[in-house]
């Protein structure tokens, strides 16, 4: 029987949110693990656990990722943005206004992860069609809304200010 | 979580070839990951050793030279969505890889992760048929070889390549000046249940073929070229495209009964996709519009 | 699962007969099989069979209990196992028939049985296309070994 390796750490250095966070992990670690578990970063969700569903979705360096299919390793030295931070309570950021205007949020397990791809695709282009809405977020599953109102809520930012770091 | 491994980062096909050498199928060859991890995360593969691609100097690369359109095993699906070289060399390929998986997916996996994974529910694998494509295989021992990729894919998740190689590009020919192509996936599940690609050269008055690519995927143990309903093409007026059939017995084409729908419900929709990719193919190769919106469909 | 092959051996049938009933012998033609041992002379055997599908290994120990003998004509033989890493539980009814013909031994070949657990995800077709890959491999190998 061949040896297990000896789980060897790797240092990271990664910009979590606009700030910089230093963390020694697991070489085979997930992404979305060291979030969750060592940065306390909720916001994204192991769902589907295989790149399907969308729930776990982080930007890294501006690209939609799934973190639970992500080794943590391949962030060191990059952008990680999470639901966190897009915005919070005392500011939203104009997508979180919007899906909040158009009733785009019913369970909220979805949510994170539609936010996420919407603000890649707005960062990308500021006014796509609902064409290219519905194009891009169909990796990412709601079961509680039927997705009208989540396209509506992007809709109402694209052209507008939904791309505003 | 998955279980602990090494991850080894060679800049250098030379190191990459040594390390694979050493380890064999001890080893995975990871690049994006997408399926490699699942299955890691599922336990039903279980490799000491992950040899990371993506800093190996030339398997990022898009080229255009001498005819041939490379693209490098590590270039991700994203990248060629986007690229001005393949959308100048072989377009269709650059918009089909809009609708591969879906957007996370694109961002991480490979056009060589998915040709040596060999999904039999693979895009790549049917579209880049039309194409005449060829993979380039690499080992420390052997050097570089070349075979066709109908070679290279054997059958579901089965390829060609030896456990001390590693797929470094893929060449892919250009089709003919004036020729027109279109790629149809079918399918509500997360993998299209049929792929079928399609590309025509009309005669110079556009009324009739004279050449026709056929390929069909998904629905078998791997995808193929419809050689006999390709030669049967040439010279049909555009009009007979709609009634076009394809002689399942005399092209080997062959389905397999699972949750995608039964042996005989795959055939009927070959057929009836065979005829839509026709159809999309010749429009625009006269120049025309047509509605191609069909259910359950991605018209590419 | 359900398999059937039929071929010709060019050995009698008895010939035929003293090579499967050397179970040993016999389950060193099915590709993969490895480690065969007796536990009990005719009735239980021991033996590993290893596969790769896709680019899933398995290695699963299996007992194989003859559970019918006619000789020369029919043999029948359970085998079962579960590779603990994978989690893939093997279970499978192997029949073999030998009929004299003018040109030897007419063996038929049937398998009956499952392949359960998480190679599933692979889907049944790809575990069936390797069953058949098998057994065709264990046909050859048989009538080779029919000379030595």
């Amino acid at each position: 029987m061949p040896a297990t390796p000896t789980p060897s750490p790797s240092s990271l250095s990664i910009r979590v949110n606009g700030r910089r966070v230093d963390l020694e992990v697991p070489t085979h670690a997930l992404l979305l693990d060291v979030l969750r578990d060592r940065l306390d970063l909720k916001g994204a969700k192991r769902s589907c656990d295989m790149q399907v569903c969308g729930a776990c979705t982080v930007l890294v360096d501006g690209a939609p990722v799934s973190a639970c299919t992500y080794l943590a390793v391949e962030a060191d030295g990059r952008d990680v943005v999470t639901v966190e931070g897009l915005g919070g309570p005392e500011a939203l950021h104009p997508l979180q206004e919007a899906f909040v205007d158009h009733g785009a949020v019913q369970c909220g397990f979805c949510t994170s992860g539609m936010l996420l791809s919407a603000k890649a695709l707005l960062d990308e282009r500021a006014a796509p069609s609902e064409a290219e809405i519905v194009h891009h977020l169909r990796g990412n599953l709601c079961r509680c809304t039927g997705y009208r109102k989540i396209v509506d809520a992007i809709l109402a930012c694209a052209g507008g200010s939904g791309s505003a770091a | 979580m998955l279980r602990p491994f090494e991850l080894r980062r060679p800049a250098t096909l030379p190191e990459l070839g040594a390390i694979l050498g050493e380890h064999r199928d001890a080893a995975a060859l990871y690049a994006g990951g997408s399926e490699l991890l699942v299955l890691m995360k599922e336990g039903l593969v279980r490799p000491r050793v992950l040899i990371d691609v993506k800093r190996v100097a030339g398997l990022g690369e898009i080229a255009a030279a001498d005819g041939t359109l490379r693209i490098g095993a590590a270039v991700t699906h994203r990248t060629v969505e986007r690229s001005p070289v393949v959308h100048a060399h072989c377009p269709l390929v650059a918009e089909a890889a809009r609708f591969v998986a879906n957007v996370r997916v694109r961002s991480v996996g490979t056009v060589g992760g998915n040709l040596a994974f060999a999904d039999p529910h693979s895009d790549l694998a049917t579209l880049y048929l039309l194409f005449d494509a060829r993979v380039a295989l690499w080992s420390g021992a052997g050097g570089e070889r070349e075979l066709p990729l109908a070679d290279f894919v054997r059958g579901p998740y089965e390829t060609a390549r030896r456990d001390d190689e590693v797929l470094t590009e893929v060449r892919l020919h250009p089709l003919p000046p004036g020729a027109a192509g279109a790629y149809l996936k079918f399918g509500v599940h997360e993998r299209p249940t049929l792929g079928v690609a399609a590309a025509l050269s009309l005669d110079p008055a556009r009324r009739r073929v004279a050449a026709a690519r056929l390929a069909v995927g998904c629905i078998g143990a791997r995808p193929q070229r419809l050689a006999g309903l390709e030669r049967g093409l040439v010279g049909a007026p555009v009009e007979a495209l709609a009634a076009a059939r394809v002689d399942a017995g005399a092209e080997g084409l062959d389905a397999i009964t699972d949750l995608h729908g039964s042996a005989d419900y795959k055939l009927e929709m070959a057929q009836v996709f065979v005829r839509r990719a026709l159809r999309l193919a010749a429009a625009r190769g006269m120049r025309q519009d047509i509605d191609a919106r069909y259910a359950h469909t991605v018209a590419v | 699962m359900r398999l059937a092959r039929e071929l010709v051996i060019d050995a009698r049938p008895e010939a035929l007969w003293a090579l499967l009933w050397d179970v040993p012998r016999m389950a060193a033609c099915v590709p993969g099989c490895s480690e065969a041992q007796e536990v009990t002379a005719h009735r239980t055997y021991r033996a590993r069979l290893a596969q790769k599908v896709g680019p899933i290994s398995l290695s699963v120990p299996v007992t194989v209990e003859v559970t019918a003998a006619a000789p020369p004509r029919h043999l029948a033989l359970t085998a079962s196992g579960r590779d603990p890493v994978v989690g893939a539980e093997i279970a499978m009814e192997l029949t073999l028939d030998c009929e004299a013909v003018a040109t030897g031994t007419r063996l038929r070949i049937g398998a009956e049985g499952h392949v359960l657990g998480k190679l599933g995800a692979l889907g049944h077709a790809v575990v069936q296309r390797r069953a058949e890959e098998t057994l065709d491999e264990f046909g050859r190998r048989l009538a080779r070994a029919i000379g030595s």
